[in-house]
């Protein structure tokens, strides 16, 4: 199996940065999902979609804007937009064992597991250092744990899902994925990350 | 501005695209009528008041939108995906 | 200590000295202290220079609505200019200057501007540098000559000219109620809303939440007032669902109930700590607005009201209470309301002394009277200032009788002695926000001022935003107004207790006394009463006008002391009544916002970089890189002594000699999916895609509804139902735009889903007689041969253990195959290329070499389908389907686009052996001078290895038609003209024998 490079590039390596004086209040990074893939329901097909998804993946999952789901196993699921699911897990044969479960009948299935780059932010601080970046209500309320959106930070169009209280994970295109660290990199600093 | 996208909740205006007059209709495709064609590419109506425009979230879940917006206030009135609204969407 | 500190009271901390400069000078001051508070305390009364006579001027305020004491701030190696000092909270090592003025304060060049101040009245400009119609200052030469000279002489801070190396950022927030204002009013305000479980968010401009109780004297609920704001501020910020934001101006109210607020983090201490802002920019999304926003006060107008030494009263009953400072020895106030007599009584209370209440009123109440009796004066009602004395600082006052009812003056006019005068006019509401957010503002004839109009957002005003003017109404308002934005009843429970005021706040209407003299409305423009009447007198009689000739309230503090009396003259110019006269919409900032605050993170680094999955290769390797679109592609990689010239030539040769390979990762990939993606592909395409056979490529070309030529690429069928559509690197996003718009709203019945794949996969296009041989070399799992992989045919295979995906086409004209692996694996495969192609020298080439070849071979790029040409204009006619109806064949027929005399694609050969020039004209006279029209212009050019001389692409009218004939490149702005023939725009292999081969 080819190693998979990630497009971050040598400045994003562990270490703490910024005003990390008072401890860092954040950690940052990249996350190694193998699998990503979107998988699209016809319309009327929302919900055979989501069971599709949910008995391959082992995943909770139920139909409607923003609804996310995650198993142990380490698979995840959100909603992006009108019948439209992001997938990722741990391997890299997510994209064909999605392919097998929804037929054609019910929607699509694309693979972008090379496509996306995850990027994780934990810590008292997320929400603070993520409303630097997104016109996003992420008090827990609003977002709940394991919902997810679609949203963009000026030309980076980025889906979020939040999977724990102080815990986000970020999929960004890959080729903006370098400059999109180093903008949430910077807007960090203020309250000191960590990279892992 | 905020618009209410149906799919995502209210958003930013800055995730959203304008996409253009929703009133129009498109011509039969296979139509020669250069009028016609004419009319549904350059004209359009700029209303003082209500109109009825496509915007597209963009920056979200990329559904195309039809909002019916105040042109004088900015208001916005009703916001609908275009899909499963039969009133918008031309035929083919 | 100094004479004019007191030895007691106030909040500032007298065991903390700060030492600071203001204009090169040390002085210090206290904790708690603001720059202005700092210099009175010193006894500096001329802090700056107006903005168009130069006149002395000094500190008139205490707060936001300074339009006086302007200075410029040296810190971290910027100079800020334009600040107000009174909003400079005092740290040590702070460095201040003052403006307009030169060589130094106390002996300004450009005072002299006031000797000539007859000339310079309103329209000054307009009037002066209108020009001659006819000579050599004809037009705006005139004013040209003089501008530098004026630009000079007139004006505020002087901007600096090095990049602000500060740091700011964007914060966004959602609330269900935001307060405005942290006086009390909006405390009360915040702690029902917050009591009621609603989210809050508490903005407060100045250091600390208080407002007015932090120096009023008053006591609410058994405790100093300022002592009562701080426990409520302390059991606020102890909740969770209370954001508390100090230093922070809410300054827009925007759609949506969208406002902006700045929030100054470090402009108050010495050093921005490593990581943080300087300042932080809020865009706060509310359900509901309090505004508790208070009001400032109004000045009257009258000569030499600006001489330093002339402050607002309220501001001076402020500087005794919170800081300690007394404005001078000896007071005068001047007022048309019992406001004055607090601030009178507040001096005597810091231990200073009145000189005399001046009151244009024939009586005042009991409690004025016996506020001035604390003061130790008796006031002198029915009378008014006409006058003052001094000149870089006031020396006296000039008094009259006064008619409030007539204006009319009469008797003597007599000297006070005094070095400090007071003067009220009234309270005017903040009602800014509150008219941004629509509405207009309402005026009350009873209580003298504008108050808020009807909300046509959600919004909720409190305390003397809505024109009261006690501590027990705004109190009262702010709890019922926070309790109405958590949708509850107004409370019957017991309010915190305060002594009401029986005080009358209510002005006479008295905003002017004409006498001679210059008498300022506007300080910070120097607009005087008599700059509004001749506007007046010349016509310039709506508001909007007037703002615009005479430049009132456009200044840097928008008019906030001088917008009411301004309006006030005004009316009684044109001898109607103020409302008549209307008033201006406030807009957006309240207060000024420095540019770097609204760019935050976007500043120095604009646009993010697109970077493909070889990006480190490239650089790593010696790519000069180029930005196109948010990509960066590697332009050449130039060796050591080479120019990118001789780079791309060397390039470019060897993928015509043996191969060559090049980073195609940028190219939008689109996977169009579903069982209508074939007919879908038909109605957008030109051509047909529904007969492609699965595992072909296809060349596509797209319209606009308009007809003319949208983009083009090829697309693959990897399936029945599965495409994957490639547009060029510019259009991705419109083109993905595009698709969307016509499945959602014109088709959408169509079964078809789109997903952006370009960043799934590196793109690797290998070129040149060699190609098959070196993928020969390294591709398993397939063959790659003739049969196999005919042209525009499709394999799957692996290289170096990577899945690749490999298209046999051609940009180049050679050989040639795009072969696509996941994005992870790029710089992989690229090796392995790399390395399978050593034995034929395989060479990597950039932007450049692609554009010589795609050149010589006359196929089409952005530059060409510039928006502008239509498929036959590039003779791609061909692609026009006739069998079916597609985006744009409703228009693409229409006259003008089918005129054979378009301009349309050419060849063009330098004759003179000299380069051509991108965009550069073609002309058929050899007249270098008198080149004629236009008859079309060059696209793209480059040196050609193959042809072995400068060649280029190019529009010209009637195309084809003058292939063989010559004609001139005119190219002033690059001083080039060179004759050029025309050609066929297929300049090498025209039968494509060696793509095909």
């Amino acid at each position: 199996m080819v190693e998979r490079a990630s497009p971050l590039g040598s400045d994003f390596r562990p270490g703490s940065y910024g005003d990390f004086a008072n401890g860092a209040e954040v950690t940052i990074l990249e996350l190694d999902r193998a699998g990503i893939v979107e998988a699209t329901a016809w319309p009327g097909q929302e919900k055979a979609l989501c069971e599709a998804l949910a008995g391959a993946c082992n995943l909770r999952l139920s139909a409607g804007s923003g609804n996310g789901a995650a198993n142990r196993e380490g698979v995840c699921a959100f909603n992006i937009g009108p019948g439209r699911f992001l997938v990722s897990g741990p391997r890299e044969t997510l994209a064909g064992q999605l392919e097998s479960a929804v037929p054609d009948t019910i929607g699509t299935v694309t693979d972008l597991s090379h496509g996306r780059t995850v990027l994780g932010i934990e810590g008292p601080k997320a929400e603070w250092v993520l409303a630097k970046l997104f016109a996003l209500d992420f008090a827990s309320a609003a977002f709940p744990v394991h919902s997810g959106c679609a949203t963009a930070h000026h030309e980076i169009a980025v889906q979020i899902q939040r999977r724990g209280e102080k815990r986000f994970e970020l999929y960004v295109s890959r080729s903006f994925a370098r400059s999109f660290a180093n903008t949430l990199r910077r807007a960090a600093e203020d309250v000191g990350y960590t990279i892992k | 501005m905020l618009i209410d996208c149906p799919h995502c909740g209210p958003r930013d205006l800055a995730e959203f695209s304008y996409q253009g007059d929703a009133t129009r209709t498109r011509p039969d495709p296979a139509s020669t009528d250069t009028q016609a064609w004419l009319d549904y590419v350059y004209n359009r109506p700029n209303p003082a008041g209500r109109h009825r425009e496509y915007w597209q979230h963009t920056g979200g879940c990329r559904a195309h939108l039809v909002v019916e917006r105040d042109t004088l206030t900015h208001e916005i009135h009703a916001v609908a995906p275009v899909r499963g609204n039969a009133k918008s969407g031309d035929a083919a | 200590m100094s004479p004019r500190r007191t030895s007691a009271g106030g909040s500032i901390d007298r065991t903390r000295t700060i030492r600071f400069t203001f204009d090169g000078e040390a002085h210090t001051g206290h904790a708690g202290d603001t720059l202005a508070s700092a210099l009175l305390a010193n006894g500096v009364s001329l802090v700056g220079r107006s903005f168009k006579y130069h006149r002395p001027r000094g500190v008139f305020s205490a707060g936001v609505d300074e339009p006086n004491a302007l200075v410029t701030i040296l810190r971290e190696g910027v100079r800020e200019p334009n600040i107000p000092a009174t909003q400079i909270e005092l740290h040590d090592g702070l460095r201040a200057e003052s403006q307009n003025r030169f060589p130094s304060l106390a002996w300004d060049f450009g005072a002299l501007n006031q000797l000539g101040g007859r000339l310079l009245g309103a329209g000054f400009y307009y009037k002066t540098f209108m020009g001659p119609v006819a000579g050599p200052l004809k037009g705006t030469r005139f004013w040209m000559m003089c501008e530098h000279v004026i630009r000079r002489a007139a004006g505020l801070g002087r901007a600096d000219y090095e990049a602000d190396p500060s740091r700011y950022e964007h914060m966004n927030a959602f609330c269900d109620v935001l307060v405005v204002g942290g006086g009390i009013a909006g405390l009360m305000a915040a702690e029902a809303a917050a009591k009621a479980g609603k989210r809050v968010i508490l903005a407060e401009q100045e250091k600390q939440t208080g407002g007015f109780a932090r120096w009023s004297g008053e006591t609410i609920d058994a405790k100093p007032a300022d002592a009562w704001a701080a426990e409520i501020t302390a059991r606020l910020s102890a909740l969770d669902n209370v954001r508390l934001l100090t230093r922070t101006a809410v300054w827009g109210y925007y759609d949506g109930n969208t406002l902006a607020a700045l929030e100054r983090v470090n402009d108050h201490v010495a050093r921005t700590p490593k990581g943080h802002p300087r300042q932080r920019h809020w865009t706060i999304r509310a359900g509901t607005v309090v505004l508790a926003t208070g009001a400032l006060e109004r000045p009257i107008v009258f000569p030499g009201n600006d001489c330093p030494g002339v402050m607002l009263a309220g501001a001076v009953r402020r500087y005794a209470g919170e800081f300690g400072v007394l404005p001078g020895e000896k007071t005068v106030l001047f007022t048309n309301n019992d406001s004055a007599y607090q601030a009178a009584a507040a001096i005597r209370r810091a231990g200073g002394h009145v000189a005399a209440i001046v009151d244009v009123r024939k009586q005042i109440g009991d409690e004025a009277t016996a506020l001035a009796t604390e003061a130790g004066v008796v006031p002198l009602t029915g009378h008014a200032i006409v006058g003052t004395k001094g000149g870089k600082a006031l020396s006296g006052a000039v008094v009259q009788a006064f008619d409030a009812d007539t204006g009319r003056l009469s008797g003597e006019a007599r000297p006070i002695d005094c070095d400090s005068l007071a003067v009220s006019g009234g309270w005017q509401p903040v009602i800014h926000l509150a008219s941004q957010a629509g509405g207009k503002p309402v005026w009350d004839a009873e209580k003298q001022a504008f108050l808020p109009p009807e909300p046509t957002q959600r919004w909720i005003g409190a305390g003397a935003f809505l024109g009261e003017t006690g501590s027990v109404e705004a109190l009262a308002s702010g709890r019922n107004a926070g309790l109405k934005s958590a949708d509850k009843r107004p409370s019957r429970a017991k309010l915190p207790e305060t002594a009401p005021s029986a005080l009358d706040l209510t002005p006479a209407p008295v905003l002017e006394i004409r006498g001679k003299g210059k008498a300022f409305v506007d300080f910070q423009h120097d607009v005087t009463a008599d700059d509004v009447r001749l506007a007046h007198r010349e016509g310039f009689v709506s508001v909007e006008h007037l703002k615009r000739y005479t430049t009132l309230g456009m200044a840097t503090d928008q008019g906030k002391t001088s917008n009411v009396p301004g309006l006030a003259i005004m009316a009684a110019a044109r001898g109607i009544e103020i409302p008549q006269a209307g008033t201006t919409r406030f807009r957006p900032p309240f207060s000024p916002v420095a540019i770097g605050a609204l760019a935050a993170e976007r500043y120095g680094d604009l646009k993010p970089e697109r970077l493909t999955p070889l990006h480190d290769w490239h650089e790593e390797h010696g790519a000069e890189m180029t930005p196109a679109g948010l990509w960066h592609r590697p332009l050449a990689y130039a060796g050591a002594g080479e120019t990118v010239e001789q780079a791309y030539i060397r390039e470019a040769s060897a993928v015509r000699r043996s191969v060559g390979l090049v980073d195609v990762s940028t190219l939008g990939k689109i996977a169009v999916k579903g069982p209508d993606a074939a007919t879908f592909l038909d109605r957008v395409y030109t051509n047909t895609f529904s007969t492609l056979k699965v595992g072909k490529a296809r060349y596509g070309l797209m319209l606009r509804e308009d007809g003319l030529v949208f983009d083009d690429g090829t697309t693959w069928r990897l399936g029945e139902t599965d495409f994957l559509m490639t547009t060029t690197t510019a259009n991705a996003g419109p083109v993905m735009q595009h698709l969307e718009y016509c499945l959602d709203i014109l088709w959408p019945d169509l079964k078809v889903h789109l997903t952006s794949v370009t960043d799934q996969w590196a793109g690797a296009a290998i070129a040149g007689p060699k190609a098959r041989a070196v993928l020969e070399r390294c591709v398993t799992g397939t063959a790659v041969d003739n049969d196999a992989l005919p042209f525009m045919g499709i394999v799957h295979g692996e290289i170096d253990g990577a899945p690749v995906m490999i298209c046999r086409l051609s940009f180049s004209g050679e050989l040639a195959y795009e072969v696509y692996c996941g994005a992870g694996h790029g710089v992989h495969v690229w090796e392995a290329l790399l390395e399978a192609g050593e034995p034929f020298g395989i060479t990597p080439y950039g932007m450049e070499a692609l554009g010589a070849l795609r050149i010589e071979k006359g196929h089409v790029t952005g530059a060409e389908i510039d928006g502008r040409t239509t498929a036959r204009d590039l003779y791609l006619d061909g692609m026009l389907s006739k069998k079916k109806s597609f985006i744009g064949s409703g228009l693409m027929d229409r006259p003008a686009l089918i005129d054979r005399n378009r301009l349309r694609l050419v060849g063009v050969v330098s004759l003179d052996g000299q380069p051509l020039g991108g965009g550069a004209h073609l002309v058929e006279s050899g007249n270098r001078d008198e080149p004629g029209d236009s008859i079309g212009h060059v696209t793209g050019y480059c040196y050609s290895p193959a042809l072995e001389k400068y060649i280029g692409l190019a529009l010209v009218k009637g195309g084809k038609t003058r292939h063989g004939t010559r004609a001139f490149l005119s190219d002033p702005l690059r001083k080039r003209f060179g004759q050029v023939e025309i050609v066929s725009h297929h300049f090498f292999d025209p039968d494509g024998e060696r793509m095909h081969g």
